[in-house]
């Protein structure tokens, strides 16, 4: 099947029984891969009756066409399942090696169901996949882990390790999947559901079998690709240079950086976090995804420990957003997370509104905004679910509602946002609020078109007319997830490039308009599923701090979000409801009728 | 949006890309579309010279929407693009008149474009041309329609806009390169390739 392997294989933890079978093909051409698979597959055998935390809830690892091929920056995989901090369906993806090796391995899909009687680990290979006992590795962080497991691998050269730390163990609703130690399959707890299996870790190893159709076109198109990467100051000077927090400054300039749990939208000391700074004094060496001709990632060092990262939503998050602006703090912030296997994102914006309620009397939670010593407790008790930090574990929209003041978690859905103020941004308030995961900037960021001019620089002001721009983003940004490859590629590489190269490589005819009518399929089963599971439009909402109260400072100083107007032309746009429900003809238009 | 057309339209003009009343634009919105009033001339669009209509469905707009709303409903139907600019370039159109296909040999048009090509259709809005034009679209950012003009698709309507610019451009230069005679010294890496694109 080209750049399908053309297997899933079933893991079931509770009988310990492996199946596998064929990928149907009308399924590989309709959904991609990855996101898309897991998306179908969800819908399809988990439904309302499930929660999270069941053994009958899926932990879907998908593959994309794209991983193993030539096609730059393309290792992304995804991993699906209903999260136990959205309740949505919720797929959440990663450069890692894992989705690369299970494909070597022989599957593009790896379900698993049920629950262990006692923590194992798994062993997926080309000689099938083994269940082992994990009693060794329960308890331990992400680095011991992830070293003891390649010490017991027969070649550690070749496996990947995809592991959780202690809070997947503890089910922090925001607990990450690490691989290989610091690339994160970090949003919506994943992790999470990963421990309620009791599952530590999945060691996947194997040897790349790609198949190419027309291996000369393919080079050509990859050619053109990589000479457009080469050419974008964003993908060949930027972010390599500076790594993603190149943006730190940029959105600062613009009035979109926020700070202090969304109260402000600069940051007063925005130069001691920027790129720059962090080139300057914790930079060790720059370091790519597998195939990555980027190279967006950082290695760097503080006085106390070496890892990987901030990235720029991660340095946000535990840096501005807690009122804090040390880098060598922050990055140690960072590492501490990725060995307790804790979304770095969820985690800052959380504490960041325990600060915010703190501040105002609300919670004596023993943190407060620009706390050094109290931040890093705070991370590790949410961890261990110590103290404070098991109400925090929850996050932040079930701890403000604990305290009956919903209105200062910065979340959708209860999904806690990134770095980009919405009310300095044109309809980036709307992207959050009707994501199907959550308040997340991966599903249509208008960052490109409304900020750094990709492809071209449009009007970012609130006013209307961007509306079916976010649409056409959010499908591309379904189809770049689906196909497993990186959106910072998407700054330079088009959708005209990717289908070319699926078309070469596959031998099927892949133009652009197949890869977008495959992210507006899987947009729309996502929201049908959302909507099984009782969302309504009422949750396509946001905060009220960004709808009633203008910024009070910075470039966009006096604005909120007008939302509603813009979630009428959005719903009127996709053809739903007015209620936001995918109408008969929709459906049937993307093969989803029932 | 408005304004975005105004701007465009007032561009293609002045740069000669379009006479005083052809050539057209739209955007899609979701599952409608803003497209030009027929007749409309580009450099002087009011806001009564746009118009809503849908992508699917016929409405008595239809009576005011520009004679080529067929074809740029069946681009949008087929293909990725969110804005449609037709135009006329002159140079590219003559040079229509000669080839299948325009491959750029400038630097800035073999980046972009790689390959335009160029298809017949004698009917300037008929359903056969939305049909073919759609089809060229669907692998390329701009196609020619032999004699007549240029379709060309983007994310938003400056992005087309740069595609029929950047074709003339690469024209001019094909035009200019052929009267000055004599064999051109190649730049690219994967020439012959772009003929394959």
């Amino acid at each position: 099947m080209g750049c399908w392997v053309g297997k899933i294989a079933r893991v079931n933890l509770t009988t310990g029984k492996v199946t596998v079978t064929d990928l149907p093909k009308e399924m590989a051409v309709s959904y991609l891969g990855g996101r898309g698979f897991g998306a179908r597959i969800l819908y399809d055998e988990v439904g309302p009756s499930v929660e999270p935390f069941s053994p009958e809830n899926l932990l879907i690892l998908a593959t994309g066409p794209l991983n193993g091929s030539k096609a730059p920056s393309s290792s992304r995989f995804s991993v699906t399942t209903k999260s136990p901090l959205t309740g949505t369906i919720f797929d959440s993806n990663c450069g890692g090696k894992t989705g690369i090796k299970i494909k070597d391995a022989g599957y593009d899909v790896l379900i698993i169901e049920g629950k262990a009687a006692k923590p194992v680990w798994l062993m997926v290979d080309e000689n099938g996949i083994k269940i082992n006992d994990a009693a060794n590795i329960w308890g331990q962080d992400v680095d011991i882990t992830t070293d003891t497991l390649l010490g017991q691998v027969a070649n550690p050269q070749s496996a990947t390790v995809a592991c959780i730390g202690p809070a997947g163990e503890n089910l922090v609703r925001f607990a990450a999947i690490m691989d290989d130690k610091s690339r994160a399959v970090g949003r919506g707890g994943v992790g999470a559901v990963m421990g309620s299996k009791n599952l530590k870790a999945i060691v996947a190893s194997g040897t790349s079998h790609e198949s190419v159709v027309d291996q000369e076109t393919l080079d050509f198109i990859v050619y053109e690709a990589r000479k457009v990467l080469k050419q974008s100051p964003i993908t060949s000077i930027g972010f390599p240079t500076y790594g993603t927090s190149s943006l730190v400054r940029v959105m600062d300039m613009m009035g979109a950086f926020p700070s202090y749990n969304f109260s402000e939208s600069s940051f007063g000391y925005i130069n001691d976090v920027s790129g720059e700074t962090l080139r300057e004094k914790i930079f060790v060496k720059q370091k790519a995804c597998w195939g990555c001709p980027i190279g967006c990632k950082r290695v760097t060092k503080t006085k106390n420990g070496e890892g990987e990262g901030p990235e720029y939503e991660s340095l946000w998050a535990l840096g501005p957003e807690c009122g804090i602006h040390d880098i060598e703090v922050i990055a140690e912030a960072n590492y501490l997370c990725n060995r307790l296997g804790l979304d770095t994102m969820s985690a800052g914006v959380t504490i960041g509104c325990a600060m915010e309620m703190a501040q105002r009397g609300i919670v004596d939670s023993g943190v407060k905004f620009g706390d050094i010593p109290s931040l890093m407790k705070m991370i590790e008790n949410i961890a261990y679910r110590r103290g404070f930090g098991d109400a925090l574990a929850e996050g932040s929209r079930r701890f403000s509602e604990k305290y009956g003041v919903p209105e200062y978690a910065m979340q959708v859905k209860g999904m806690e946002l990134p770095a980009y103020e919405p009310r300095a941004m044109g309809v980036q308030g709307l992207s959050f609020a009707t994501s199907n995961r959550g308040g997340c900037h991966l599903r249509g960021n208008m960052l490109g078109p409304e900020l750094l001019g990709v492809p071209k620089i449009v009007d970012h002001s609130g006013a209307s007319g961007t509306v079916g721009l976010l649409i056409f983003h959010q499908h591309l940004s379904a189809a770049f997830d689906a196909l497993g490859v990186c959106k910072f590629a998407g700054f330079a590489v088009s959708d005209e490039m990717l289908a070319r190269m699926m078309t070469a490589i596959t031998g099927i005819a892949f133009v652009p308009h197949d890869l977008h009518a495959a992210g507006e399929r899987i947009w729309n089963l996502e929201r049908l599923y959302n909507i099984r599971e009782g969302f309504t439009s009422k949750d396509d909402t946001l905060p009220k701090r960004f709808t009633d109260e203008p910024l009070k400072s910075g470039a966009a100083k006096g604005r909120v979000v007008n939302l509603a107007p813009q979630m009428e032309e959005y719903y009127r746009y996709r053809g739903w409801s007015t209620t936001g429900i995918p109408g008969k003809e929709k459906l049937k238009l993307l093969g989803l009728e029932a | 949006m408005l304004e975005e057309f105004q701007r465009i339209g007032r561009d293609l003009f002045l740069s000669g890309l379009v006479s005083s009343h052809g050539g057209n634009m739209s955007v899609r919105m979701g599952d409608r579309v803003l497209i030009t009033h027929r007749g409309s001339p580009l450099g002087q669009i009011t806001a009564e010279g746009i118009v809503e209509t849908g992508l699917y469905d016929n409405d008595s707009s239809i009576m005011l929407a520009s004679s080529e709303t067929p074809v740029h409903r069946t681009i949008y139907q087929q293909t990725a693009g969110l804005a449609i600019v037709h135009a006329h370039p002159k140079v590219a159109v003559a040079l229509s008149l000669f080839e299948d296909e325009i491959i750029p040999i400038d630097n800035e048009g073999s980046y972009l474009l790689h390959k335009v090509p160029v298809i017949s259709s004698e009917i300037a809005s008929g359903t056969a041309m939305a049909g073919i034009v759609a089809e060229s679209l669907q692998k390329y950012k701009i196609t020619m329609v032999r004699g007549h003009g240029c379709f060309a698709i983007g994310q938003v309507l400056e992005e087309a806009w740069q595609w029929v610019s950047c074709l003339e451009e690469s024209a001019m230069v094909i035009y200019y390169a052929r009267t000055l005679g004599g064999q051109t010294k190649e730049f690219r890496k994967n020439a012959d390739q772009y003929k394959k694109w």
